[in-house]
């Protein structure tokens, strides 16, 4: 029988998104509360709500979908509020305490502030122990493994009740040996543990990011653990055909049991999606560099893919935890449709990080709040209907939007309420701006090779001005946006990364053939693990990277290259690219200095089809879905233009809205300024490109 | 001076720019450079000038660099006298141009717009080497400046855009390890770079005359800042004085006093220290700005960002030149940038706690590590550097909250970073067998000082130079607010080096060879507390013993809490009354 659906469940800080796709094309989304306190309670309201909106049992659906997907931040929550497992280290001698010197820095922006804490420890100093036992750089044994030092650990640590214990050695990355001997005795002594091991789960060179990446995986394994365990077992109870599959930080779907095992994977998973979900929508204009935006109510995702391949991050600061693991870059800023307007103590207008959630929420929802907004200020501009958001479900008070910025903004600043919301909205915008440069000018990209993309309900006010600030000249903004991870993920491959400690200068045939054999031996084990999961080789496919340095600099480049075997002019090609790469990045490459490699991982992938895409019929003119005009301010002055509002549903494809207008849409407001003009396309997407002269 | 009037928007977006492109500046730096120092360390600082030249944007960087610049940025404008021009970039490092010790190495770049001088972007160091008789620069034998390196006043090393080579190879031929140093200058120049480049936007985007309208005014808001702090606090005159202790020079312990003149929203800081002295601690004026104004910040705890309106209302007299802190060469120096100089934050931070009893924080661990140098037999190459995992202390307690383990030295406050040890035993032939906290080092305070660090190594293969310097072997970091330690000895810092089975405990600055199968731990003091010890909770007493950082002799002596027993760690309630009542 062929399936029908195809299911994503994407939990969010306070939306669980659920996105139901049917082989046809059509493609439905729907939202419930999140509950962090018992998260598949809120997948159980919206199967619920699924059931209640299109009458079909929630195990007929399952039942035909050839994929449940779920995108969790379970990790992420327990990691936030500390509720983790009861977690111990064992550490090599005299290095138990790298994850609480942290490399004996304090974050920047903190440097004079006396009420700043330090990171909360996630393995306590009591419940790390050190064993004597020491592999040297050259990766010889210094010292043998002492085994009653372990068992004297694990006696500690049962006495302590520990639920999860990580092992990190220094440089077992170059000898296993001893941290897999530990393994054992742990295991044999303390069979309920869950247990992490270093250089199993990041198999790379930097004693401190290992750890700590270890610490992490082994104080969230057992919570994503039981919750998988329930969600699986929920869906096998609801009649599904395939194991959930669930979306980790690498932009990429896993089963259950690696979920558990690798749970520093799961971490940031949500957002982790808009990069696969920005090039399938990009793709009937062939777009593979595109930057896209997601704002919510108190934050804003900034993600980017270039040549079709999302930034990664690895070796990075998460909620202060130092975490290696490659995880697509997501840059997060405070600033949302709550982002609160203030004046700081130099007296300079700011826009958030604080929000103001959604209780109160912005002043104008008329619950209590008096902080002025971004919401507040997109009102105050005209942007937003006062018939409100969610299509008049959240009506909006303009008055009190007035009134906030009134008292809070314009009379301090001596500025009009119209100036001062068209400050709110620049500063915003500028935030997101520098945020922007984050992926991209941090990166060695120029912003203005790119597409933008809007997702998230709030980011469509923004879109255009944001675009302009940038000199990005085409925008795309799907009919899905709101839910545009949720999509993002259902159309998604399974995805695993393998990786090797190669330190390797690159030059003459051995090193070309140390890296041919690594590879392989990587690229082997990753196909084998994906065929015993169901997919066949001709679905298999493999990506390579390598992190690279001038010999004696420290910090790496990653560069990415072809699979395929390498031999001696191969290391040619990948020094040339490593060259224009750092050339790219810093202004100045050193095409006479010797380079060398740290680290290589390959990716694999399993390749899931995908469903089909959205269809739209042809439109009859943008005339016949105009539905009334309200004055808007463009203008830094506070000016005001009378302006044609749109309404998106009747909207069909074809239909060309030409700046200044508005389209409003369920789930979100498109502001198309003047010099802009959108072009639905059939597949549901607005085409907005600048008509001005570049 | 008239504040011009600008749009608040614009301001807002000017002020973001700046930081933006300060930060730019400061992770190019670090992702490309070679040395330890650099890129695993964090010893580097980068900041804006407009042309006058003020400093319009102070990175968040090391808090020893970046007084210094300020006054070293005038000294190398005014050397060129106007000949400065489009192309040129200007490198220095000499004290007598308020540098601030000579392996720190300044690159100053003119930014031009329209042909016209509008900005400098600017970049500091802390080499590996800077050449002279002792690898890594630190000479504790060194009776002049010139016994310490190479002295390097302003000079062009790009000439209207095209690079002097025949200067640049004459500097590096005077260096160790020179591919380090030299691809150091290089990222030290691509840093300079990237600021320029996002300048010009900047300018391009709104006008010279808004983008200086603008930095005018950011620079008029941090002085009203200040000055609002400054005059909260009553009118009077505020005094400090620091010990600094002897360590090795045999001139005895000195005193360094601060004395605050406070009158309205003014500040005068007047800076008493004994003649200068032919031994490594003499620090030259530039270097004493820096240290005056980390004083003066941990009185403010200001948020970023920071720029030179912020010292507009604090005027400083350093003291008669030959002095400590206003040496004259050829005063040596190199130990300068922390000893005497966290000293003299000390003297400075204390004259502000008299001034605002229980807001200022305690003292941080005082700098107290090492260099090392020989030769790599894996790539038959000279190595060399300092050490900054061997200089990470502990933090001083605040008003709120225990101080942070391992986050020092105070003349960095916690702006360096340590390095990992397995790149350190890459780039290294090293072994490192102990880098972690040290118990009972925290000082005691209602709220405990941070734990300092002990940092242990071997030498890999072959024979290892090993140079100590700093202090804090004897005289622990202040506490504030009433907080003082019992436990002495254990708060301080010291080198143990372990030969044929012996150890041997070293307080004072040495240069010793360490051969393989020998061992050096070098030690870094806590932070100071804050509060009566005796007020901490004892349940948080028992936590830092549960957690190995407060021994039961020390919850005892230091704490007044006594545990009765050991294992279950239980206090005993009436014998740690009795304790308490009798202080």
């Amino acid at each position: 029988m062929r399936t029908q659906y195809r299911l994503g469940i994407d939990a969010g800080g306070t939306f669980t998104d659920f996105v139901l796709a049917e082989r046809n094309g059509n493609v439905r989304l729907f939202k419930v509360l999140s509950t962090p306190s018992d998260p598949t309670r809120a997948i159980r309201n919206g199967l619920d709500l699924i059931t209640e909106e299109t009458g079909i049992a929630a195990g007929e659906i399952v039942a035909n979908s050839d994929l449940c997907i779920n995108g969790t931040t379970v990790g992420l929550n327990a990691l936030i509020t500390h509720r983790g497992a009861k977690t111990a280290l064992i550490a090599t001698r005299g290095h138990e305490d790298s994850i609480e010197i942290r490399l004996g820095h304090k974050e920047d922006g903190y440097r004079y502030d006396p009420e700043y804490p330090p990171a909360t420890m996630l393995a306590p100093r009591y419940l790390r122990r050190g064993v004597r036992e020491r592999v040297i750089s050259n990766g010889t044994v210094h010292t043998p493994l002492n085994e009653d030092d372990v068992r004297a650990a694990c006696r500690h640590f049962l006495n302590e009740g520990v639920e999860s214990v990580a092992i990190s050695f220094v440089w077992s990355v170059l000898h296993p040996a001893h941290e897999l001997r530990a393994a054992e005795i742990v295991r044999e002594m303390m069979p309920d543990v869950l247990l992490t091991v270093g250089s199993q789960l990041y198999p790379q060179v930097r004693e401190y990011t290992r750890t700590s990446t270890a610490v992490v995986n082994a104080y969230l394994g057992p919570i994503l653990r039981r919750y998988v365990e329930a969600v699986d077992a929920h869906f096998a109870a609801l009649g599904a055909r395939n194991p959930v599959r669930y979306f980790q930080s690498n932009g990429g779907l896993a089963k259950g049991s690696v979920v558990s095992d690798q749970s520093v994977y799961a971490i940031n998973s949500g957002p982790a999606s808009a990069p696969q979900a920005a090039l399938y929508i990009g793709e009937p204009w062939d777009e593979k560099n595109i930057i896209t935006i997601d704002m919510g109510g108190t934050s804003f995702d900034i993600t980017l893919t270039r040549d079709g391949k999302a930034n990664i991050n690895k070796n990075i600061d998460f909620l202060r935890y130092r975490i290696g693991i490659p995880m697509i870059q997501v840059e997060t800023l405070g600033a949302g449709g709550g982002s609160i307007g203030w004046i700081d103590e130099m007296g300079l207008l700011q826009m958030g990080p604080q929000s103001a959630g959604s209780e109160p929420g912005p002043a104008c929802y008329g619950q209590g709040g008096e902080e002025p907004t971004t919401t507040d200020a997109n009102i105050t501009l005209g942007y937003l209907s006062d018939e409100g958001l969610v299509g008049g479900r959240l009506p909006l008070d303009r008055d009190k939007a007035r009134q906030a910025i009134r008292d809070k903004l314009a009379d301090p600043l001596g500025i009009s309420v119209e100036k001062a919301a068209h400050g709110m909205f620049t500063i915003v915008n500028n935030n997101m701006v520098n945020g922007i440069r984050r992926v991209s000018v941090e990166r060695g990209y120029d912003p203005r090779d790119f597409v933008l993309m809007g997702a998230g309900g709030a980011t469509g006010a923004h879109i255009t001005a944001l675009a302009r600030e940038i000199g990005i000249r085409k925008v795309l903004v799907s009919k899905l946006a709101s839910g545009l991870c949720a999509y993002g993920q259902i159309i998604s491959d399974v995805k695993y990364n393998y990786m090797a400690p190669a330190p390797t200068r690159l030059e003459g045939a051995e090193a070309a053939k140390k890296l041919d054999t690594l590879f392989g031996e990587l690229e082997a084990r990753g196909i084998a693990d994906l065929e015993a999961d169901e997919f066949t080789r001709d679905r298999i496919s493999i990506r390579r990277s390598l992190d690279m340095r001038y010999t004696g600099q420290v910090h790496e480049c990653t560069v990415e290259i072809e699979a395929g075997s390498i031999d001696e002019a191969g290391l040619d090609a990948i020094r040339s690219a490593f060259h224009a790469r750092h050339r790219e990045l810093y202004t100045y490459d050193e095409p006479h200095s010797a380079v060398e490699v740290v680290n290589i991982e390959s990716t694999i992938q399993g390749h899931v089809e995908n469903p089909k895409r959205m269809h739209l019929a042809a439109g009859k003119g943008a005339d016949t879905a105009l539905k009334g005009r309200r004055p808007m301010v463009f203008d830094a002055s506070g000016a005001t233009t009378d302006t044609p509002v749109y309404d998106g549903g009747k909207l069909g494809a074809g239909d060309r809205v030409s700046g200044p207008a508005v389209i409003e849409e369920v789930t979100t407001t498109l502001v198309i300024e003047p010099g802009w003009t959108a072009d639905l396309h059939e597949s549901g997407v607005y085409v907005i490109t600048s008509t001005t002269a570049a | 001076m008239a504040i011009p009037e600008v749009d608040p928007i614009t301001l807002s977006v000017v002020r973001g720019v700046l930081e933006t492109t300060q930060r730019e500046m400061t992770l190019a730096l670090e992702q490309t450079a070679r040395s330890s120092v650099f890129n695993l360390a964090h010893d580097y600082s980068t900041a804006l000038f407009n042309h006058t030249p003020e400093m319009i944007l102070q990175g968040q960087d090391i808090p020893i660099h970046l007084g210094s610049l300020i006054p070293a940025m005038k000294a190398v404008d005014s050397f060129f006298e106007g000949d400065i021009h489009e192309g040129d970039l200007i490198l220095h490092n000499d004290p007598d141009y308020a540098g601030s010790h000579i392996i720190d190495t300044c690159m100053y770049y003119p930014v031009f717009y329209q042909g016209e001088l509008v900005f400098w972007t600017v970049c500091k160091g802390h080499l590996t080497d800077i050449g002279g008789p002792v690898p890594a620069g630190y000479n504790p034998d060194a009776k002049e400046i010139y016994a310490e390196g190479l002295r390097i006043p302003p000079i062009k090393i790009w000439d209207r855009g095209t690079p002097r080579n025949d200067i640049l190879n004459m500097l590096l031929t005077n260096m160790r390890a020179r591919r380090d140093q030299e691809g150091d200058f290089n990222a030290l120049i691509g840093a300079c770079q990237v600021g320029a480049r996002n300048l010009i936007a900047l300018l391009d985007k709104y006008g010279k005359q808004t983008v200086q309208d603008c930095i005018e005014v950011l620079l008029d808001m941090a002085n009203r800042h200040m000055s609002k702090l400054i005059a909260e606090v009553p009118d009077g005159t505020y005094s400090g004085t620091a010990i600094l202790e002897d360590a090795g020079h045999g001139f005895g312990d000195f005193e360094i006093t601060a004395t605050v003149l406070i009158e309205g929203e003014n500040c005068h800081i007047t800076i008493d220290s004994p003649p200068q002295i032919p031994y490594f601690i003499n620090s030259y004026e530039g270097n004493s700005y820096s240290g005056v104004y980390l004083g003066l910040m941990m009185f403010a705890q200001l948020p970023p960002p920071y720029n030179e309106g912020l010292y507009r209302n604090v005027t400083v007299d350093m003291g008669p030149k030959g002095t400590l802190c206003n040496a004259k060469s050829p005063a040596p120096h190199m130990n300068c940038t922390t000893t005497p100089m966290e000293t003299l934050t000390d003297a400075v931070r204390l004259a502000f706690e008299k001034a605002a009893p229980d807001k200022v924080s305690a003292s941080w661990g005082h700098a107290n590590g090492c260099n090392i140098a020989g030769w790599d037999t894996r790539h038959d190459e000279e190595y060399v550097t300092m050490v900054l995992a061997s200089i990470i202390s502990g933090a001083g307690a605040t008003a709120t909250q225990d101080g942070w383990h391992a986050c020092g030295p105070e003349c960095c406050f916690g702006a360096l970073t340590s390095g990992d040890i397995e790149m350190l035993e890459h780039s290294y032939p090293i072994i490192i067998h102990e880098y972690g906290l040290m118990e009972d080092s925290g000082g005691a305070g209602k709220h405990r000082g941070g734990s300092g660090t002990r940092w242990q190594v071997e030498p890999l293969d072959s024979p290892m130079t090993l140079i100590t310097f700093g202090e804090g072997r004897r005289i622990p970091a202040m506490g504030a607010a009433g907080a003082k330690s019992e436990m002495i000895d254990k708060k301080v810092g010291r080198l143990e080096l372990t030969r044929d089975g012996r150890t041997q405990v070293i307080t004072d600055n040495v240069i010793e060879t360490i051969h393989p199968g020998e061992r050096a731990a070098n030690m870094n003091p806590g932070g100071g507390g804050f509060g009566p010890a005796f007020e901490r909770d004892p349940q948080r007493v028992v936590d830092d013993v549960r957690n190995g950082l407060v021994s039961i002799e020390g919850a005892r002596r230091d704490y007044g809490v006594v545990i009765s027993d050991a294992q279950t760690l239980q206090i005993d309630a009436e014998a740690t009354s009795k304790l308490r009542a009798s202080a």
